[in-house]
């Protein structure tokens, strides 16, 4: 490890303890409200118990079950649309006052129809992953088909490519790096679309635990289970990176 | 190779685009197009290679029929290498052959024998990244060759290129035509490569775009960029075609 590296990392745990033994003192002393804020070592608490009970282990699940159907949905649906609107634009001409006014339409709104009409399980929380993903990866689909080298595609017309071979092999590997930024924004969105509506309301999930904790004013269960989120989270961007480094290493 | 006859083209409310074009290239021989930006020598080009459509009742014929995009007989290469970053350069190479029927290990075959023929033998799986521009020129180059198309359509192959780079692929250029023997349509603005490179040069003049003088260039072949530059034909050829060009200004600006 490099010396400034190093030093970044002393100053960082220097402020966070700084930060977490402030707030235990101020729970301790009550000069904040524990039944408010909680406290470090009660969230603590919380954490390792939880990690040993079942019930966290299937909520998890039911979560990250529900957020990897919807983006595979979502995501795939985008590309086909965004495929077909490429190849014909009075398509998308058509199309496109229908689809702004849904993108701009706040999707968290329409929760509670999803229910009514999918149920409290997973139905619900993959439309809601859906509806949000499939915006995002459209718009990239769209930008990164256009934006193709016109050099490629004026060489390979020349070659005298079929349209099959025009997009396996010009077309869709020129579009990756645009498409994949919207494809990790997308599992993003389908993680907070899926985890809103379990929050909103659930069968299960870690949306529908926290949500549960908060209305039993267990302060430090929520804590906790924002840290496991924010966990699933990272683990999520990483898998992401991992996955573009192996697509993209041409670049 | 190429036949051309009083070929007159307008388009996008813009008259006269070509005007009375009449050429022909013979099989075997390299011609190059030269003339100032907007003369329409790109768009000859690319009406050869059937990018851009040729209007009713024009006659133009490459290789005896009216020109189509994806004819086996032509090979086009463009300004930029045009390489696609996400593959090796022996893939890249052998992209041509690949969209043109032939299997992929045989495709990989002879590109690999291409690339070495250009100088870039233990290069093949180096992606483009890694290369310079002059490399991937000629990969491109090696692309273009490893087709075995009769014609080559060129459009200012070497113009993105420094001054050394450049004269280095004009002599690989110069070598891979006298090996193997292609008719070549070649455009630049590039005098003095159209001169050392071709066998004819044809100047056009903007608004119309026409054809103002046919030049042959008598040096004989094989030939070598470095010895050109000490021949007096060379200079005088150079002399002649730059006082066509320059002819073609003052009458445009009259």
């Amino acid at each position: 490890m490099k010396v400034s590296t190093l030093l970044n990392f002393v100053r960082h745990a220097l402020f966070v303890s700084l930060l977490i033994g402030l707030w235990e003192w101020g729970a301790r002393t009550d000069v904040i409200d524990q039944s408010f804020v909680g406290s470090p070592l009660g969230i603590a608490t919380f954490t390792v118990n939880n990690m040993f009970d079942l019930r966290l282990w299937g909520d998890l699940g039911w979560t990250m079950f529900s957020v990897i159907v919807s983006f595979s949905i979502g995501s795939s649906a985008a590309i086909a649309t965004g495929l077909a609107f490429v190849t014909w634009p009075k398509l998308e001409a058509f199309c496109e006052p229908y689809v702004n006014a849904l993108n701009v339409l706040p999707r968290i709104a329409l929760v509670p129809l999803f229910i009514l009409w999918f149920g409290l399980g997973v139905g619900s929380k993959i439309a809601m992953g859906v509806s949000l993903t499939f915006f995002i990866v459209l718009s990239s689909t769209i930008a990164g088909m256009r934006g193709v080298s016109q050099d490629h595609v004026t060489l390979t017309r020349t070659l005298g490519a079929s349209s099959r071979q025009m997009f396996f092999w010009v077309t869709l590997p020129g579009a990756v790096p645009v498409l994949f930024s919207g494809l990790r924004l997308g599992i993003v969105y389908a993680f907070l679309g899926v985890v809103g509506a379990e929050v909103i309301a659930s069968e299960r999930g870690l949306g529908q635990q926290l949500s549960y904790l908060a209305s039993t004013f267990d302060i430090n269960g929520v804590w906790s289970l924002l840290i496991d989120l924010a966990l699933v989270g990272v683990l999520i961007m990483k898998s992401m990176n991992w996955l573009e480094r192996r697509l993209l290493h041409w670049q | 190779m190429i036949d051309i006859q009083k070929l007159h083209l307008s388009f996008d409310g813009v008259s006269d685009v070509l005007s009375a074009i009449d050429f022909k290239l013979e099989a075997g021989e390299f011609v190059a197009v030269a003339g100032p930006s907007g003369c329409g020598k790109t768009t000859l080009l690319n009406l050869c290679a059937g990018l851009v459509d040729l209007p009713e009742g024009q006659h133009l014929h490459v290789a005896g029929a009216p020109p189509q995009l994806g004819n086996d007989t032509v090979a086009y290469m463009l300004a930029r290498d045009s390489l696609f970053p996400w593959q090796t350069a022996l893939d890249n190479a052998a992209f041509g052959l690949k969209v043109r029927g032939v299997t992929i290990g045989e495709a990989r075959d002879r590109a690999g024998e291409m690339l070495k023929r250009v100088g870039l033998g233990g290069f093949e799986h180096a992606l483009p990244k890694a290369l310079s521009h002059g490399m991937r020129q000629r990969v491109a180059l090696a692309r273009t060759f490893a087709m075995p198309a009769p014609l080559l359509l060129m459009d200012e192959p070497f113009g993105a290129l420094d001054a050394q780079t450049k004269l280095q692929l004009q002599d690989l250029l110069l070598q891979l035509c006298q090996e193997s023997q292609r008719s070549v349509l070649f455009v630049t603005h590039d005098l003095s490569e159209a001169v050392a490179l071709a066998d004819r040069v044809i100047i056009m003049s903007s608004r119309p775009g026409r054809i103002i003088a046919d030049v042959a260039v008598p040096m004989a072949r094989p030939r070598s960029i470095r010895e050109l530059q000490t021949n007096d034909e060379f200079h005088r050829t150079y002399a002649q075609v730059w006082r066509h060009l320059e002819e073609g200004w003052t009458h445009h600006e009259g």
